[in-house]
Protein backbone atom coordinates (compact mmCIF):
# COMPACT_ATOMS: atom_id res chain seq x y z
CA UNK A 1 0.00 0.00 0.00
CA UNK A 2 1.54 3.67 -1.28
CA UNK A 3 1.85 6.30 1.41
CA UNK A 4 -0.94 8.11 -0.42
CA UNK A 5 -3.42 5.34 -0.11
CA UNK A 6 -2.55 4.56 3.84
CA UNK A 7 -2.89 8.76 4.09
CA UNK A 8 -6.54 8.90 2.07
CA UNK A 9 -7.61 5.27 4.24
CA UNK A 10 -6.56 6.55 8.01
CA UNK A 11 -8.11 10.32 6.59
CA UNK A 12 -11.33 9.03 5.33
CA UNK A 13 -11.96 6.74 8.25
CA UNK A 14 -10.99 9.26 10.51
CA UNK A 15 -12.88 12.35 9.66
CA UNK A 16 -15.76 9.51 8.73
CA UNK A 17 -15.95 8.65 12.50
CA UNK A 18 -15.78 12.14 13.51
CA UNK A 19 -18.92 13.41 11.43
CA UNK A 20 -20.73 10.32 12.68
CA UNK A 21 -20.11 11.09 15.97
CA UNK A 22 -20.80 14.78 15.58
CA UNK A 23 -24.52 13.59 14.10
CA UNK A 24 -25.01 11.07 16.83
CA UNK A 25 -24.65 13.36 19.39
CA UNK A 26 -27.13 15.94 17.94
CA UNK A 27 -29.51 13.10 17.03
CA UNK A 28 -29.92 11.19 20.15
CA UNK A 29 -30.96 15.06 21.38
CA UNK A 30 -33.99 17.05 21.09
CA UNK A 31 -33.30 18.62 17.93
CA UNK A 32 -34.25 22.42 19.65
CA UNK A 33 -31.12 22.16 21.67
CA UNK A 34 -29.04 22.03 18.26
CA UNK A 35 -31.46 24.69 16.94
CA UNK A 36 -30.86 26.69 19.83
CA UNK A 37 -26.84 26.56 18.93
CA UNK A 38 -27.33 27.75 15.27
CA UNK A 39 -29.65 30.44 16.57
CA UNK A 40 -26.58 31.79 19.07
CA UNK A 41 -24.87 32.96 15.58
CA UNK A 42 -27.42 35.40 14.74
CA UNK A 43 -27.42 34.82 11.02
CA UNK A 44 -30.46 33.38 9.31
CA UNK A 45 -34.40 33.61 10.29
CA UNK A 46 -36.18 31.65 12.41
CA UNK A 47 -37.07 29.24 10.08
CA UNK A 48 -34.00 28.51 8.69
CA UNK A 49 -32.49 27.71 11.75
CA UNK A 50 -35.26 25.16 11.69
CA UNK A 51 -34.58 23.78 8.59
CA UNK A 52 -31.10 24.01 9.52
CA UNK A 53 -31.24 22.26 12.80
CA UNK A 54 -33.07 19.14 11.26
CA UNK A 55 -31.42 18.53 8.01
CA UNK A 56 -27.64 19.61 9.14
CA UNK A 57 -26.98 16.23 11.63
CA UNK A 58 -28.46 13.89 8.68
CA UNK A 59 -25.94 15.83 6.42
CA UNK A 60 -23.20 14.68 8.76
CA UNK A 61 -24.24 10.96 9.03
CA UNK A 62 -24.37 10.60 5.81
CA UNK A 63 -21.55 12.18 4.68
CA UNK A 64 -19.45 10.65 7.45
CA UNK A 65 -20.60 7.07 6.35
CA UNK A 66 -19.70 7.97 2.61
CA UNK A 67 -16.20 8.64 4.03
CA UNK A 68 -16.30 5.77 6.20
CA UNK A 69 -17.33 3.17 3.55
CA UNK A 70 -14.96 5.14 0.66
CA UNK A 71 -18.49 5.71 -1.85
CA UNK A 72 -17.71 8.45 -4.17
CA UNK A 73 -15.18 9.67 -1.97
CA UNK A 74 -14.07 12.39 -4.73
CA UNK A 75 -17.39 14.10 -4.11
CA UNK A 76 -17.95 13.24 -0.05
CA UNK A 77 -14.60 14.47 0.59
CA UNK A 78 -15.11 17.95 -1.49
CA UNK A 79 -18.64 18.29 0.56
CA UNK A 80 -16.92 17.97 3.65
CA UNK A 81 -14.36 20.12 2.93
CA UNK A 82 -16.60 22.77 1.94
CA UNK A 83 -18.99 22.33 5.28
CA UNK A 84 -15.93 22.61 7.12
CA UNK A 85 -14.53 25.83 5.50
CA UNK A 86 -18.27 27.13 6.33
CA UNK A 87 -18.22 25.47 9.81
CA UNK A 88 -14.76 27.26 10.66
CA UNK A 89 -15.42 30.82 8.81
CA UNK A 90 -18.47 31.00 10.91
CA UNK A 91 -16.92 30.18 14.14
CA UNK A 92 -14.19 32.76 13.39
CA UNK A 93 -16.67 35.15 12.68
CA UNK A 94 -18.37 34.57 16.14
CA UNK A 95 -14.60 34.87 17.71
CA UNK A 96 -13.97 38.03 16.67
CA UNK A 97 -16.87 39.62 17.09
CA UNK A 98 -16.93 38.72 20.89
CA UNK A 99 -19.70 36.87 21.06
CA UNK A 100 -19.90 34.04 23.96
CA UNK A 101 -21.97 31.44 22.19
CA UNK A 102 -21.35 27.79 22.31
CA UNK A 103 -19.78 26.31 18.68
CA UNK A 104 -22.48 23.56 18.19
CA UNK A 105 -20.37 21.80 16.47
CA UNK A 106 -20.52 18.36 18.87
CA UNK A 107 -22.90 18.34 21.85
CA UNK A 108 -25.72 20.70 21.44
CA UNK A 109 -24.15 22.91 24.70
CA UNK A 110 -20.97 23.38 26.89
CA UNK A 111 -18.60 23.51 23.83
CA UNK A 112 -17.80 27.46 23.63
CA UNK A 113 -16.26 29.28 20.75
CA UNK A 114 -12.47 29.74 21.83
CA UNK A 115 -8.75 29.31 20.60
CA UNK A 116 -9.26 25.35 20.90
CA UNK A 117 -12.07 24.65 19.15
CA UNK A 118 -10.82 27.03 16.33
CA UNK A 119 -7.55 24.85 16.24
CA UNK A 120 -10.08 21.87 16.41
CA UNK A 121 -12.01 22.59 13.48
CA UNK A 122 -9.06 24.16 11.07
CA UNK A 123 -7.28 20.78 11.80
CA UNK A 124 -10.45 18.61 11.34
CA UNK A 125 -10.46 21.34 7.89
CA UNK A 126 -6.97 21.08 6.55
CA UNK A 127 -7.64 17.03 7.28
CA UNK A 128 -10.61 17.23 4.97
CA UNK A 129 -8.36 19.32 2.28
CA UNK A 130 -5.89 17.31 2.25
CA UNK A 131 -8.36 13.92 1.63
CA UNK A 132 -10.26 15.93 -1.25
CA UNK A 133 -6.92 16.72 -2.80
CA UNK A 134 -5.59 13.19 -2.53
CA UNK A 135 -8.80 11.63 -3.74
CA UNK A 136 -8.92 13.69 -6.62
CA UNK A 137 -5.36 12.95 -7.36
CA UNK A 138 -5.51 9.05 -6.76
CA UNK A 139 -7.74 7.85 -9.90
CA UNK A 140 -5.04 9.69 -12.56
CA UNK A 141 -2.34 8.13 -10.80
CA UNK A 142 -3.86 4.85 -10.89
CA UNK A 143 -4.77 5.22 -14.50
CA UNK A 144 -1.69 5.96 -15.77
CA UNK A 145 0.01 3.36 -13.10
CA UNK A 146 -1.88 0.50 -15.39
CA UNK A 147 -1.08 1.52 -18.93
CA UNK A 148 1.99 -0.73 -17.54
CA UNK A 149 0.46 -3.15 -15.29
CA UNK A 150 0.28 -6.77 -16.25
CA UNK A 151 -3.85 -6.48 -15.68
CA UNK A 152 -5.28 -3.18 -17.24
CA UNK A 153 -8.67 -4.70 -14.76
CA UNK A 154 -8.70 -1.51 -12.01
CA UNK A 155 -8.91 -3.12 -8.37
CA UNK A 156 -11.91 -3.06 -6.47
CA UNK A 157 -10.75 -0.09 -4.36
CA UNK A 158 -10.53 2.06 -7.45
CA UNK A 159 -14.06 1.89 -7.88
CA UNK A 160 -15.11 2.31 -4.78
CA UNK A 161 -13.41 5.72 -4.35
CA UNK A 162 -14.29 6.91 -7.24
CA UNK B 1 -21.50 10.03 28.01
CA UNK B 2 -21.28 13.86 29.06
CA UNK B 3 -25.13 13.61 30.12
CA UNK B 4 -24.12 10.81 32.24
CA UNK B 5 -21.02 12.22 34.35
CA UNK B 6 -22.94 15.58 34.56
CA UNK B 7 -26.11 13.63 36.17
CA UNK B 8 -23.56 11.83 38.30
CA UNK B 9 -21.93 14.95 39.58
CA UNK B 10 -25.67 16.63 40.27
CA UNK B 11 -26.47 13.62 42.48
CA UNK B 12 -23.39 13.54 44.04
CA UNK B 13 -23.00 16.99 44.67
CA UNK B 14 -26.54 17.50 45.92
CA UNK B 15 -26.34 14.55 48.15
CA UNK B 16 -22.87 15.51 49.36
CA UNK B 17 -23.84 19.42 50.44
CA UNK B 18 -27.94 18.54 50.86
CA UNK B 19 -27.93 20.94 48.37
CA UNK B 20 -31.56 22.19 47.52
CA UNK B 21 -33.58 25.03 46.20
CA UNK B 22 -32.58 28.57 47.61
CA UNK B 23 -35.60 29.89 49.54
CA UNK B 24 -37.00 32.88 48.10
CA UNK B 25 -35.08 31.99 44.55
CA UNK B 26 -37.38 28.90 43.47
CA UNK B 27 -40.41 29.47 41.63
CA UNK B 28 -43.30 27.22 40.87
CA UNK B 29 -43.99 23.76 42.20
CA UNK B 30 -41.30 21.89 43.28
CA UNK B 31 -43.73 18.65 42.04
CA UNK B 32 -43.65 20.49 37.96
CA UNK B 33 -42.37 17.92 35.60
CA UNK B 34 -39.79 19.84 34.38
CA UNK B 35 -36.73 21.83 37.01
CA UNK B 36 -34.70 24.20 35.61
CA UNK B 37 -31.76 25.81 36.90
CA UNK B 38 -30.81 29.13 35.59
CA UNK B 39 -26.65 29.88 36.16
CA UNK B 40 -26.58 33.91 36.30
CA UNK B 41 -24.39 36.90 36.75
CA UNK B 42 -25.78 39.85 36.90
CA UNK B 43 -23.32 41.73 34.89
CA UNK B 44 -23.40 39.70 31.95
CA UNK B 45 -25.21 41.24 28.67
CA UNK B 46 -26.17 37.65 28.03
CA UNK B 47 -27.92 36.85 31.23
CA UNK B 48 -29.46 40.03 30.82
CA UNK B 49 -30.85 38.89 27.53
CA UNK B 50 -31.98 35.69 28.54
CA UNK B 51 -33.97 37.15 31.86
CA UNK B 52 -35.57 39.57 29.68
CA UNK B 53 -36.38 37.81 26.64
CA UNK B 54 -36.70 34.60 27.81
CA UNK B 55 -37.13 33.89 31.53
CA UNK B 56 -40.10 36.52 32.00
CA UNK B 57 -42.48 34.80 29.63
CA UNK B 58 -41.25 31.19 30.79
CA UNK B 59 -42.85 32.47 34.06
CA UNK B 60 -45.52 33.10 32.52
CA UNK B 61 -46.14 30.55 30.39
CA UNK B 62 -44.93 27.65 31.87
CA UNK B 63 -44.00 28.14 36.13
CA UNK B 64 -47.54 30.22 37.00
CA UNK B 65 -48.99 27.60 35.29
CA UNK B 66 -47.34 24.82 37.23
CA UNK B 67 -45.10 23.22 34.02
CA UNK B 68 -41.72 24.12 35.24
CA UNK B 69 -39.83 24.80 38.88
CA UNK B 70 -37.79 27.51 38.11
CA UNK B 71 -34.84 28.15 40.33
CA UNK B 72 -32.38 30.91 40.01
CA UNK B 73 -28.39 30.44 41.04
CA UNK B 74 -25.79 32.99 41.05
CA UNK B 75 -22.58 32.60 39.17
CA UNK B 76 -20.65 35.41 38.83
CA UNK B 77 -17.81 35.61 36.81
CA UNK B 78 -14.48 36.96 37.88
CA UNK B 79 -14.14 39.24 35.44
CA UNK B 80 -17.36 41.37 36.19
CA UNK B 81 -16.01 43.60 39.33
CA UNK B 82 -19.69 43.85 40.24
CA UNK B 83 -21.32 40.91 39.44
CA UNK B 84 -20.67 39.16 42.91
CA UNK B 85 -21.66 42.46 45.26
CA UNK B 86 -24.91 42.54 42.82
CA UNK B 87 -25.66 38.88 43.46
CA UNK B 88 -25.52 39.75 47.67
CA UNK B 89 -28.08 41.83 47.29
CA UNK B 90 -30.49 39.48 45.47
CA UNK B 91 -30.04 36.79 47.85
CA UNK B 92 -29.95 39.26 50.71
CA UNK B 93 -33.68 40.65 48.90
CA UNK B 94 -34.49 37.11 48.60
CA UNK B 95 -34.34 36.61 52.26
CA UNK B 96 -37.41 39.26 52.24
CA UNK B 97 -39.28 37.88 49.44
CA UNK B 98 -38.29 40.35 47.10
CA UNK B 99 -35.72 38.57 44.48
CA UNK B 100 -37.49 39.40 41.63
CA UNK B 101 -38.30 42.54 41.77
CA UNK B 102 -34.42 43.42 42.59
CA UNK B 103 -33.38 41.08 39.99
CA UNK B 104 -35.20 42.79 37.20
CA UNK B 105 -34.16 46.10 38.06
CA UNK B 106 -30.66 44.50 37.93
CA UNK B 107 -31.12 43.55 34.88
CA UNK B 108 -32.47 46.85 33.59
CA UNK B 109 -29.77 49.18 34.68
CA UNK B 110 -26.94 46.46 34.08
CA UNK B 111 -25.36 49.36 32.18
CA UNK B 112 -25.39 51.93 34.50
CA UNK B 113 -24.75 49.92 38.29
CA UNK B 114 -22.28 48.43 36.17
CA UNK B 115 -20.24 51.89 35.11
CA UNK B 116 -20.78 53.19 38.40
CA UNK B 117 -20.82 49.96 40.92
CA UNK B 118 -23.65 51.36 42.76
CA UNK B 119 -25.78 48.53 43.27
CA UNK B 120 -26.96 50.00 46.14
CA UNK B 121 -28.83 52.57 44.44
CA UNK B 122 -30.25 50.73 41.54
CA UNK B 123 -31.91 47.85 44.39
CA UNK B 124 -33.20 50.62 46.44
CA UNK B 125 -34.90 51.93 43.72
CA UNK B 126 -37.36 49.19 43.86
CA UNK B 127 -37.73 48.78 47.86
CA UNK B 128 -39.64 50.78 50.42
CA UNK B 129 -36.66 52.60 52.72
CA UNK B 130 -37.48 49.85 55.64
CA UNK B 131 -36.78 46.83 52.89
CA UNK B 132 -34.23 48.59 51.31
CA UNK B 133 -32.39 48.84 54.86
CA UNK B 134 -32.97 45.19 55.57
CA UNK B 135 -31.90 44.01 52.42
CA UNK B 136 -28.05 46.24 52.48
CA UNK B 137 -27.88 44.65 56.07
CA UNK B 138 -28.15 41.24 55.04
CA UNK B 139 -26.44 41.75 51.71
CA UNK B 140 -23.18 42.20 54.02
CA UNK B 141 -23.64 39.02 55.89
CA UNK B 142 -21.19 36.22 55.75
CA UNK B 143 -24.22 33.48 55.44
CA UNK B 144 -25.48 35.56 51.91
CA UNK B 145 -21.65 34.70 50.72
CA UNK B 146 -21.53 31.09 51.73
CA UNK B 147 -25.05 31.10 49.62
CA UNK B 148 -22.98 32.45 46.67
CA UNK B 149 -20.38 30.55 47.23
CA UNK B 150 -22.57 27.44 47.31
CA UNK B 151 -24.46 27.94 43.83
CA UNK B 152 -20.63 28.49 42.08
CA UNK B 153 -19.68 25.67 43.71
CA UNK B 154 -22.45 23.59 42.12
CA UNK B 155 -22.23 25.20 38.68
CA UNK B 156 -18.53 24.24 38.70
CA UNK B 157 -19.21 20.59 39.56
CA UNK B 158 -21.95 20.82 36.42
CA UNK B 159 -19.25 21.71 34.44
CA UNK B 160 -20.64 25.22 33.82
CA UNK B 161 -18.24 26.79 31.54
CA UNK B 162 -20.26 30.43 30.90
CA UNK B 163 -23.14 32.22 31.80
CA UNK B 164 -25.84 32.14 31.28
CA UNK B 165 -26.47 28.38 31.41
CA UNK B 166 -29.13 26.66 31.98
CA UNK B 167 -30.10 23.01 33.65
CA UNK B 168 -33.16 21.91 32.55
CA UNK B 169 -34.02 18.68 33.88
CA UNK B 170 -37.03 16.31 32.76
CA UNK B 171 -37.22 12.62 34.28
CA UNK B 172 -34.00 12.97 35.90
CA UNK B 173 -32.05 13.61 32.22
CA UNK B 174 -30.37 17.43 32.34
CA UNK B 175 -30.04 19.22 29.07
CA UNK B 176 -27.48 21.84 29.88
CA UNK B 177 -28.72 25.09 27.82
CA UNK B 178 -26.08 28.24 26.98
CA UNK B 179 -26.73 31.33 26.34
CA UNK B 180 -29.37 33.84 25.91
CA UNK B 181 -31.86 31.42 23.75
CA UNK B 182 -34.70 32.18 21.72
CA UNK B 183 -37.91 31.97 23.93
CA UNK B 184 -39.84 30.40 20.83
CA UNK B 185 -36.91 27.83 20.64
CA UNK B 186 -37.00 27.40 24.63
CA UNK B 187 -41.06 26.87 24.51
CA UNK B 188 -40.98 24.43 21.57
CA UNK B 189 -38.52 22.04 23.57
CA UNK B 190 -40.58 22.28 26.62
CA UNK B 191 -43.51 21.57 24.62
CA UNK B 192 -41.40 18.70 23.38
CA UNK B 193 -40.53 17.45 26.73
CA UNK B 194 -44.27 17.64 28.48
CA UNK B 195 -45.17 16.22 25.78
CA UNK B 196 -43.83 12.63 25.88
Amino acid sequence: MTMARTSRLLLRIALGCVFVFAAWLKLKEPWQLFAMSVDAYGLLPQWAVVVVARTLPWAELALGLLLISGVWLRVSSAAVSLLLLGFLALMVRAYLMGMKIDCGCFAASGDPISLRTLARDGGLFAGALALTVLAWRAPCARRSSTTTAASPVPGPDYARER
Amino acid sequence: MKRTVLALACLLFSSATGAEAPKGRAFGSPNAPITIEVFSDFQCPSCKTLHELALRPLLRDYVVTGKVYLIYREFPLPQHPYGRLAASYACAAARIGKYQEVADVLFLDQVVWSASGNVDKTVASVLSPADAIKVRTLAKESGIDAEIQHDVELGKAMGLTQTPTMMVRHRSVPYPISGAVNYDLLRSFLDGRLGK
